[in-house]
C-alpha cells in the first residue's frame, strides 16, 4: 500500500510538472504561432455557385468571371508542409490539363514560410521557386479568397466547372487520382 | 519475482473458478490492446507539435492560448496512459481517464461534423490526414465503452496493481 501511495504521488507530480513544462515550452516558441491559429472558414459550398474572385498571379491576372474553362483553385499557406508536398501533385495536374483548365493557387494565411513573419509577395514567390510550383501562384494579402473558399485547413482544393459551380472542394493533402477524377468530372460537357 | 502467483487477487475472490480466470485473461488482453493503441497514438504525435496544434486549432473549440500547451502535453499524456494500462498500474483510474478522454475526442469530432467543419483528425500524427467524421465519433465512443468495461473488470492478469495489493 505504501508503494502504491508513493507511485500515485509520483504520477500526480509528473503530470503537474508536465503541464507546467508544456505551457512554458509552447509559449517560448516551441509551438509556432501560425499552427495555433484556426484558419478562417469560407462560404463556398459544394454544388453551389462559386464566389467571385480575382488574383494577380505570377503568370498574369486571373478573374473567375472572365474564365471560360473549368478552374482548379488551391488556397494554401507557404508555411504549411501539406501545401509544400501538394505542389508536386498540382504540378502534374497542371502539365496534364494546361490549356483546358485554369489553375490558380492563392495564399490564405497571414503568416509567412518561416512561421513567424507576415506573408508577402516575395514569400509567395520564394515558395513557388523552392517547391517548384509551375502553376500560377498569387499572394492575397487581404485573404479575400480564403474568406470565400478556405474549408478549415490548408491546402483547400476546389474545382469549379464552366457553369461557375463548385463541383469539388476538400482540404488537406489529396492524391493525384482524386483530383484528376474531380477535374475530369468538371470537364464533362 | 514475488514468489506468489499473480492471479491470486484476480476478481476479488482469488480467481478460484475458471470463469474469473478467463475474465482476468480477457481483461489483460483488452488492457494491453487499448494501452498499445494509446502508446501508438502518443508516439506518432511526439515531435510533431506544430501539426498537432494545427489539427487542434482546426476544431475551433479552444482559445489560441490553450492550443500550444495542449499540443505539447497530449502526446506524452497518451503515452503515459498507454504505459499505465499495459503495465496494469492504477488500471481502474487509467481506464476511467481513457474513457473520459475518448468521450471528449468523440464530442469534439461530433461538434466539427455537425458544424460542417472539415477538421483534420490528427489521431495518429501528421501522417493521419483523415478528415474527422461520424465513423471517427463511433470509433472513439466504442473505445470509450471498452475503457469503461476495463475500469469495471480491472486490473486483470499480470497487473502491477495485483502485486501492490498483495505486498505488505
Amino acid at each position: 500500500m505504501k508503494n502504491s501511495r508513493i507511485l500515485l504521488w509520483v504520477s500526480i507530480i509528473v503530470v503537474a510538472v508536465g503541464v507546467f513544462v508544456a505551457i512554458r515550452y509552447a509559449n517560448t516558441g516551441g509551438v509556432q504561432k501560425s499552427a495555433t491559429q484556426a484558419p478562417v472558414l469560407g462560404t463556398a459550398k459544394l454544388e453551389q455557385k462559386a464566389p467571385e474572385f480575382s488574383a494577380a498571379t505570377n503568370h498574369g491576372y486571373f478573374d473567375l468571371a472572365k474564365s471560360t474553362a473549368p478552374v482548379f483553385l488551391e488556397v494554401f499557406a507557404t508555411w504549411c508542409p501539406h501545401c509544400q508536398r501538394e505542389t508536386a501533385i498540382i504540378d502534374q495536374l497542371y502539365k496534364k490539363y494546361k490549356g483546358r483548365v485554369d489553375f490558380v493557387a492563392v495564399t490564405g494565411s497571414p503568416v509567412g514560410m518561416d512561421h513567424q513573419s507576415p506573408s508577402s509577395e516575395q514569400d509567395t514567390l520564394n515558395f513557388a521557386q523552392q517547391f517548384g510550383a509551375q502553376y500560377p501562384v498569387a499572394y492575397d494579402g487581404s485573404l479575400e479568397v480564403a474568406k470565400e473558399y478556405l474549408q478549415g485547413g490548408y491546402p483547400t482544393l476546389v474545382v469549379i466547372n464552366r457553369g461557375k459551380k463548385v463541383t469539388y472542394i476538400t482540404s488537406g493533402e489529396t492524391s493525384f487520382a482524386e483530383l484528376d477524377g474531380a477535374i475530369k468530372s468538371a470537364l464533362k460537357p | 519475482m514475488l514468489g506468489r502467483p499473480l492471479t491470486s487477487q484476480v476478481g476479488g475472490n482469488g480467481g478460484k473458478d475458471g470463469y474469473d480466470s478467463g475474465m482476468a485473461a480477457v481483461t489483460l488482453i483488452v488492457r494491453v490492446l487499448v494501452g498499445a493503441l494509446f502508446i501508438a497514438a502518443g508516439a506518432t504525435k511526439v515531435g510533431h507539435f506544430n501539426d498537432l496544434a494545427a489539427a487542434i486549432a482546426g476544431f475551433r473549440l479552444l482559445p489560441e492560448a490553450a492550443v500550444g500547451p495542449l499540443a505539447v502535453l497530449l502526446p506524452f499524456f497518451e503515452l503515459g496512459l498507454g504505459l499505465y494500462l499495459v503495465a496494469g498500474l492504477f488500471t481502474r483510474a487509467a481506464a476511467v481517464i481513457g474513457a473520459v478522454q475518448l468521450t471528449i475526442y468523440a464530442a469534439a469530432i461530433a461538434w466539427a461534423v455537425i458544424r460542417h467543419i472539415p477538421a483534420n483528425c490528427g489521431c495518429f500524427g501528421p501522417q493521419d490526414t483523415a478528415t474527422a467524421d461520424w465513423p471517427h465519433v463511433a470509433t472513439d465512443l466504442a473505445l470509450a465503452g471498452v475503457c469503461a468495461i476495463l475500469a469495471w473488470r480491472a486490473p486483470g492478469l499480470l497487473a502491477l496493481d495485483n502485486r501492490m495489493r498483495s505486498a505488505p
